[in-house]
């Protein structure tokens, strides 16, 4: 208790001296800056007005520690602009500039105040406390003064001292309760705001997503290329030495009937391994999406499908594989589901990209309509764009036509 | 028969060289890139370049590009079959682009029925076609709404998808045992179905089939 008061006693004194260090920045900065906004002096000054604030900011978090159980963080971003004027811009932006400019102009007056309050009480309680000790050194024509009543006899000396200290506690909680206040108020202003806070958590949310999605697509591809490369050349290597054996052993005659028609059953055990692995790989990620490009893959996918249909491709160039993947599915999903039930006779597509950085899919067909929205074909497309912060609609009123209209954010 | 193979893969390069060599050919050149291809091309003038679609530094479909390269380069064209583990119909078209004949596709599959897969070498190598049926199965879904070809009877069918993978007349009364006169028939009967000349001729009647399909 005794330690703890001590401490914010010793923050409260160190207050002003800081308070002062804050009025001169402030004040010298502010003009400063006021001054050579009009050349282009004017970045730099900020620049060292906000370099020289942050500094007494970190100064004040530490001040702050004496009396605080944790440490205020630092809202600064860890990486600023190269350029003068790009960095004077993000600093201007960035709220922490202004909070800590709130704090260093408030912080002379408050922290005087504080500390006045602070020694003041504690000087008059310590004063009063000692009072049989220097009683004797009022001035005799003072001792009327009203102030020296309670110092005239030893009895009343003793009446003050007692009283002084009943009350010490009660200072000495004042003293600790301004620190308190004051370095609550410093943590309110100099630590990252909500805002702040949840933008910097929506960003790395965001971030560390968009990362996951893209080692998705880059892992699927490589499994593609690791079947082909290994599983599927190996099976077919297999393959063709039984079919050698099997060339070899139509040599013997007749004798050797048995064993060639075990070889021909293995090659055909062979070849339905191989058809399974194609459609396997199809399904996770097409061959041809990887080589000819979203536009490429949907030309092959509309030529194979049943129904026409016209495409409307329009893309200015190649998008990150994840996108690529996640419409080609997206396409063909909904392709398939209208073949499968809306009694269509014509599909059309529509693949745009806009200059917002949206990439809209359309999905269009002449059928009759009465799609449910939360049938379980519709939900995969769904979870499939949502993942990647897309949007998917879907107006199907009975009779049709049936519409998927999908929203998906890309970089340009 | 000389050829020239073009294949990344170190275990595939060596089967088919194993195996064409075992069935009596001549291996003149194996590489393992598109440009590789290109220069053995030039230098050896095979009778026919056994291609794998992918190959470095892409691995998308170099092999392709090359094969069509090659055939832009020289004339008449050097036949081609391009190999894949995977097919599909937009390449087949890309191939058969040219309208010289004497390109194959086909899926890495085939090479394990040595017969059908040398019959398809020697048929590509003489100017005519090779295409995997599952090319063919593709081509034949996208003309699922197609009037004419719903005219034809299902033997009809199974005699077009024959010869949209380019096997001759007799190769067809083999494998749906019937008697030649028969797929003669069948033959000419879808073809007036179709609206296509009759010929006597297999490779320009292929061609004509696969220019309708592919339209």
């Amino acid at each position: 208790m005794v330690q703890r008061t001590v401490r914010s006693l010793h923050y409260l004194l160190l207050g002003p001296v800081a308070g002062v260090g804050a009025l001169v920045t402030v004040v010298a900065g502010v003009t400063g800056c006021a001054l050579l906004a009009v050349t282009h002096l004017g970045a730099p000054a900020f620049l060292a007005t906000t370099s020289t604030a942050r500094r007494l900011a970190g100064l004040e978090r530490r001040r702050a520690a004496l009396v605080l159980p944790a440490r205020i963080p630092t809202p600064y971003p860890a990486a600023e602009a190269a350029a003068v004027s790009a960095r004077a811009r993000q600093r201007a932006a960035h709220p922490a500039t202004w909070r800590d400019t709130a704090w260093l102009t408030i912080l002379f007056p408050l922290t005087v105040v504080c500390a006045v309050l602070a020694v003041v009480v504690l000087a008059v309680d310590l004063a009063a406390l000692t009072a049989p000790a220097w009683a004797w050194a009022l001035p005799p024509g003072r001792r009327g003064d009203p102030g020296f009543m309670t110092l005239t006899t030893p009895g009343r000396q003793a009446v003050t001292a007692l009283a002084a200290l009943f009350l010490l506690p009660g200072a000495a909680w004042l003293v600790r309760a301004l620190a308190a206040g004051q370095a609550r108020l410093a943590a309110g202003l100099l630590k990252p705001g909500r805002t702040q806070r949840l933008t910097e958590r929506t960003d790395h949310l965001a971030r560390t997503r968009s990362r996951a999605i893209d080692a998705q697509a880059a892992e699927l591809r490589r499994i593609e290329r690791d079947l082909h490369d290994g599983a599927q050349a190996r099976i077919v290597a297999l393959g063709m030495t039984l079919a050698l054996a099997e060339r070899r052993l139509k040599a013997l005659g007749p004798a050797a009937d048995q064993a060639r028609a075990d070889l021909t059953a293995a090659r055909a055990d062979v070849n339905a391994a191989l058809d399974e692995l194609r459609h396997l790989v199809r399904g996770i990620h097409p061959p041809i999406l990887t080589d000819r490009g979203l536009d490429g893959a949907l030309t092959a996918l509309f030529a194979d499908h049943p129904l026409p249909v016209s495409p409307d491709i329009r893309l200015p160039r190649r998008l990150a594989p994840a996108l690529e993947a996640a419409a080609y599915f997206l396409i063909a999903e909904a392709l398939t589901n209208i073949t499968k039930h809306a009694h269509a006779t014509t599909a059309a597509v529509t693949v745009r990209t806009r200059p917002d950085g949206t990439l809209t899919v359309t999905v269009t067909d002449d059928g009759h309509g009465g799609a449910d929205p939360d049938g379980s074909g519709l939900m995969g497309l769904r979870r499939r764009v949502e993942a990647l912060d897309g949007t998917l609609t879907l107006t199907s009123p009975t009779g049709g036509p049936t519409t998927v209209h999908a929203e998906i954010p890309c970089a340009l | 028969m000389r050829l020239v193979i073009a294949e990344d893969l170190l275990l595939l390069r060596e089967g088919l060289i194993r195996l064409l060599t075992a069935t009596g050919h001549d291996v003149l050149a194996a590489v393992d890139s598109g440009p590789d291809l290109i220069a053995a091309v030039d230098t050896h003038r095979p009778d026919l370049a056994l291609i794998d679609v992918r190959l470095p530094p892409g691995f998308r479909d170099e092999g392709l590009r090359a094969a069509i390269e090659i055939r832009a380069r020289h004339t008449p064209p050097p036949p081609v079959i391009i190999l894949s583990q995977y097919v599909e119909r937009t390449y087949a078209a890309e191939l058969l682009a040219d309208g010289h004949g004497g390109v194959g596709y086909l899926l890495k599959d085939r090479v394990t029925d040595i017969d059908a897969f040398l019959d398809a070498l020697e048929r590509v190598a003489a100017g005519g076609t090779a295409l995997d049926p599952e090319v063919v199965a593709q081509i034949f879904a996208r003309h699922s709404q197609d009037d004419r070809l719903a005219r034809l009877t299902p033997r009809e069918h199974e005699v077009l998808a024959l010869m949209a993978q380019g096997l001759s007349n007799s190769a067809i009364a083999e494998r749906l045992v019937l008697a030649p006169v028969s797929v003669e028939k069948h033959i000419s009967n879808l073809l007036a179905k179709l609206d296509l000349p009759p010929t006597s001729d297999t490779h320009r009647r292929v061609q004509a089939v696969l220019t309708y399909l592919n339209a």
